[in-house]
C-alpha cells in the first residue's frame, strides 16, 4: 500500500494480514479483467462467490452469522484494496454489506438475520438498497414509496432510482413510508409480482457495476418482511453512515492506482531528453496526490479506531468521505494531466478510476451535502432545509 | 486413523524484489535485506501447504504443522500458512540459525520434527527461492531414514501407503511408498490458495510455538555450516536491450524468431 507515514505500523498483525491477502487475490484474480468489464459495462457477477469465499461480504458483522467478524480497520482495508482495482466492485461490497446486511443486522428480527446474513455472506443472495427516489437523493425524507397494510401483508408502491446492484438482486431493501408516515425497511424478494428493476444503460461511470430504477407496483410482501426495528428516516441513514465509511477508506485505493500509474508514467515517459518525472510542474502533481493520499490515510486510520471504539459519529464519516473522495477525485484528473494522450484511454486505469470518481463523488451524499452536515454540527444552524 | 502432516516452510526474501533494491555485502558475505520489501513464504514452501491441505480434505482427519526454522521471522509473514488453514506452527528460533547451511537446515528440522512425534507425512517446497539449491528436502529423508518423492504433481493416499506421480522433463512418474515418506512439490502440485478472512481472523487465535536449538538438544557446534561460502557478488550486467519493430505484430513476431535464432537462442 501506498504508506507515506507508515500508517501500516498503527495496524494489527491481521488488519496487514487481510489486507495483502485481500490485494493478492484481486491483484491475480480481477485486476487483468477489469478494463474489459468496464468498457463492455459489465458486472463480474460470477466473482462474487469468490468474494463470499474470501469473505469481502459483511465482512465486520459477526460470526454468529457465518460473517468474518474483522474489526472495522481491516473492514476499511478491503473497501480500499477493492477500490483500487474498480469503484464498481467496492460500491457491490458496499450496498451488500453496510447498505443491506447491516440493516439486517441493526433492525432485523433473529429469522431474518438468520434466513439472510449467511447466504449474503457467501455470495449465494445478492441485495441492493432502495431509498433514493426520482425527485432528489439528498432529500430522502420527501420519499413518495409507500406501504399499505392489506391483512397480513404489505403493498408497497413507487419508484426508487440510481439503485447499485438492482438488476441482480435476490433481495431488495426497499425503504417507504407506512399509514403512518413512519419511514419503515422492507426486504422485497425480487421475483414478486409488481417489482421490476429497469437498468439504467449509457453510464459514463460505474460501467463495471449494475445501476437501476425500481418499480414497485402493487407489490405485495408478508408483513414478516418489514424490519421490525426500523421506525424512522434515522435506521437508513445510519446505513449510509457505515457506507460511507467504507467509501471514505475505498477513494484512497483509487487515488493510490492513479498515483501509481502517474508516478510509473512519468519516470518513464522523456521529453527534451528528460524524464517528465524531473518537471517541477509534474512533481508537484505527483506530490500532492501523496500528501492528500497521506492526509486520507490518517483521516481513515482514525475513523476506524472511533468506530471500533463506538464514539464515531456521522459526522466524523461526513469529513472523511467528504475529504477523501475529492482528493481522489483531484488526483485522478490531475494523474489524467500527466499521461497527456495516453490519459484517454482504458490502457491506464487513471481515466475510469477518473469517471468512477464523478459518482463516488456525488451518491452517499455529495460534497456539498457533507459540507452542511459538518456545517450544522458545527455551528448549532441547519444550512440543509 | 488421524494422519499427521508435517510441512516445513521457509522465510525468503520477496523474489519480485526489483534489481535495484536487491544489494549484497560482499565483505560480510550476505544479502542485504531491501528495505520496505517484507519478505514472503518461499512459493514452492506455499505449494506444500496446499499440497497438505488437499491431503487432509482427502482424509478426512489429519494434523497439519509447520515447522520453519531462521533467527529473523516476521509474524505477518509467517502465519500466511496458518491462514490458509494449517493446524499449528512451530517456530524453531534461534540466534545460531542465522546462517545455516543445508545440513544444518536439514538436522535442525529432522530434530525438530522427530520431536513432534509420529509424522506421517513430510511435505517441502522443492527448493527455496533465496538459495534455489534444493538439499534440504533429501537431507531430512536421509536423516529421518524415510523415503523421498519429489517433485510430485499428485498424490493419493492409500492405506499406509502414498502414490505420487513425479514430474520429469517428458512426463512423469509415478511411485509409491510406505508411510512414513517425503515428498517435495513445486507450482505443479497446483496454486495455493489465497488465505480468506475467516482463515486469517481463525489464525489470529493461534500462536505459534516457538523452540530453540537447545529445545531440539543441539548445540551451536552440530549446525556449524560444513559448507564454506568463498564469495558473493552481484554479477555485472551486461544486458541490453534491442526493440524489434517490424510491420505488423506478425511481422514483429517473425523477426523476433530470426533474431533468437540467429544468436542461437532457439
Amino acid at each position: 500500500m501506498l504508506d507515506y507515514y507508515n500508517v501500516t505500523e498503527l495496524l494489527s498483525t491481521e488488519d496487514r494480514q487481510i489486507q495483502n491477502a485481500a490485494r493478492d487475490y484481486l491483484d491475480s484474480e480481477v485486476l487483468p479483467g477489469i478494463k474489459g468489464w468496464w468498457e463492455s459495462g459489465e458486472f463480474p457477477k460470477h466473482l462474487v462467490p469468490d468474494f463470499g469465499e474470501m469473505g469481502f461480504l459483511g465482512s465486520n458483522l459477526p460470526s454468529e452469522y457465518g460473517c468474518p467478524g474483522v474489526n472495522n480497520q481491516s473492514y476499511g482495508l478491503i473497501m480500499y484494496e477493492l477500490e483500487r482495482i474498480d469503484s464498481g466492485l467496492r460500491s457491490f461490497a458496499s450496498v451488500q454489506s453496510a447498505l443491506v446486511m447491516y440493516p439486517i443486522y441493526r433492525y432485523g428480527s433473529e429469522e431474518q438475520k438468520k434466513k439472510y446474513l449467511p447466504e449474503m455472506a457467501k455470495g449465494n443472495l445478492i441485495g441492493c438498497f432502495g431509498l433514493t427516489e426520482h425527485d432528489g437523493g439528498s432529500d430522502p425524507g420527501a420519499m413518495k414509496t409507500n406501504a399499505r397494510k392489506d391483512g397480513e401483508s404489505y403493498i408497497l408502491n413507487g419508484t426508487k432510482m440510481w439503485i447499485t446492484n438492482g438488476n441482480i438482486a435476490d433481495v431488495a431493501l426497499v425503504w417507504a413510508k407506512d399509514e403512518s408516515d413512519t419511514v419503515r425497511g422492507f426486504l422485497v424478494p425480487t421475483d414478486v409480482p409488481g417489482f421490476t428493476a429497469n437498468k439504467i444503460e449509457h453510464k459514463m461511470s460505474m460501467r463495471a457495476s449494475v445501476t437501476s430504477e425500481l418499480v414497485l407496483e402493487d407489490a405485495r410482501v408478508p408483513a414478516s418482511a418489514i424490519l421490525p426495528e426500523s421506525n424512522g428516516l434515522s435506521a437508513p441513514l445510519s446505513c449510509l453512515t457505515q457506507a460511507r465509511y467504507g467509501i471514505a477508506w475505498g477513494a484512497l485505493g483509487a487515488l493510490e492506482s492513479v498515483y501509481e500509474d502517474a508516478l510509473k508514467f512519468a519516470k518513464t515517459r522523456s521529453t527534451f531528453g528528460k524524464p517528465i518525472a524531473s518537471r517541477q510542474l509534474v512533481q508537484d502533481k505527483l506530490v500532492d496526490m501523496v500528501t492528500d493520499h497521506t492526509k486520507g490515510l490518517l483521516l481513515a486510520w482514525r475513523l476506524g479506531e472511533m468506530k471500533d471504539a463506538g464514539t464515531m459519529d456521522y459526522n466524523h464519516v461526513s469529513v472523511a468521505k467528504r475529504e477523501n473522495v475529492r482528493a481522489a477525485l483531484k488526483a485522478a484528473r490531475s494523474a489524467r494531466e500527466v499521461l497527456g494522450g495516453s490519459g484517454i484511454t482504458l490502457d491506464y486505469g487513471v481515466i475510469r478510476h477518473m469517471l468512477n470518481l464523478e459518482t463516488v463523488d456525488t451518491y452517499e451524499g455529495t460534497r456539498d451535502v457533507h459540507t452542511l452536515i459538518i456545517g450544522r454540527h458545527i455551528t448549532g444552524e441547519n444550512a440543509l432545509v | 486413523m488421524s494422519l499427521n502432516i508435517i510441512v516445513c516452510a521457509k522465510q525468503v526474501m520477496d523474489p519480485e524484489t526489483p534489481l535495484s533494491a536487491f544489494n549484497v555485502d560482499e565483505a560480510a558475505k550476505r544479502v542485504v535485506p531491501a528495505q520496505g520489501i517484507p519478505p514472503v513464504v518461499n512459493g514452492f514452501c506455499e505449494n506444500a501447504v496446499e499440497a497438505a491441505l488437499k491431503i487432509k480434505e482427502a482424509a478426512g482427519d489429519a494434523t497439519i504443522t509447520v515447522i520453519s526454522v531462521g533467527n529473523d521471522f516476521v509474524m505477518d509473514v509467517m502465519k500466511k500458512p496458518l491462514s490458509m488453514g494449517a493446524d499449528q506452527m512451530i517456530l524453531i528460533q534461534d540466534p545460531a540459525a542465522e546462517n545455516l547451511d543445508a545440513l544444518g537446515t536439514a538436522t535442525v528440522l529432522s530434530k525438530a520434527i522427530e520431536k513432534t512425534g509420529e509424522a506421517d507425512i513430510i511435505i517441502c517446497g522443492q527448493q527455496a527461492s533465496d538459495w534455489d539449491n534444493a538439499h534440504v528436502p533429501l537431507g531430512i529423508s536421509e536423516m529421518l531414514g524415510v523415503a523421498c518423492l519429489s517433485e510430485a504433481r499428485s498424490i493419493d493416499l492409500g492405506d499406509g501407503t502414498v502414490t505420487v506421480a513425479s514430474s520429469r522433463s517428458d512426463g512423469y512418474e509415478v511411485f509409491e511408498a510406505p508411510l512414513p515418506c517425503l515428498i517435495t512439490v513445486n507450482n505443479e502440485i497446483g496454486q495455493p490458495r489465497y488465505p480468506t478472512l475467516r482463515g486469517i481472523m481463525q489464525a489470529s487465535r493461534k500462536t505459534p510455538e516457538t523452540w530453540t536449538l537447545n529445545d531440539l538438544d543441539l548445540s551451536e557446534s552440530d549446525v556449524s555450516p560444513a559448507l564454506t561460502l568463498s564469495e558473493l557478488f552481484v554479477p555485472a550486467s551486461d544486458r541490453e536491450c534491442q526493440i524489434i519493430e517490424g510491420e505488423d505484430e506478425a511481422d514483429s513476431g517473425r523477426l523476433l524468431a530470426l533474431k533468437l535464432r540467429e544468436e542461437k537462442i532457439i
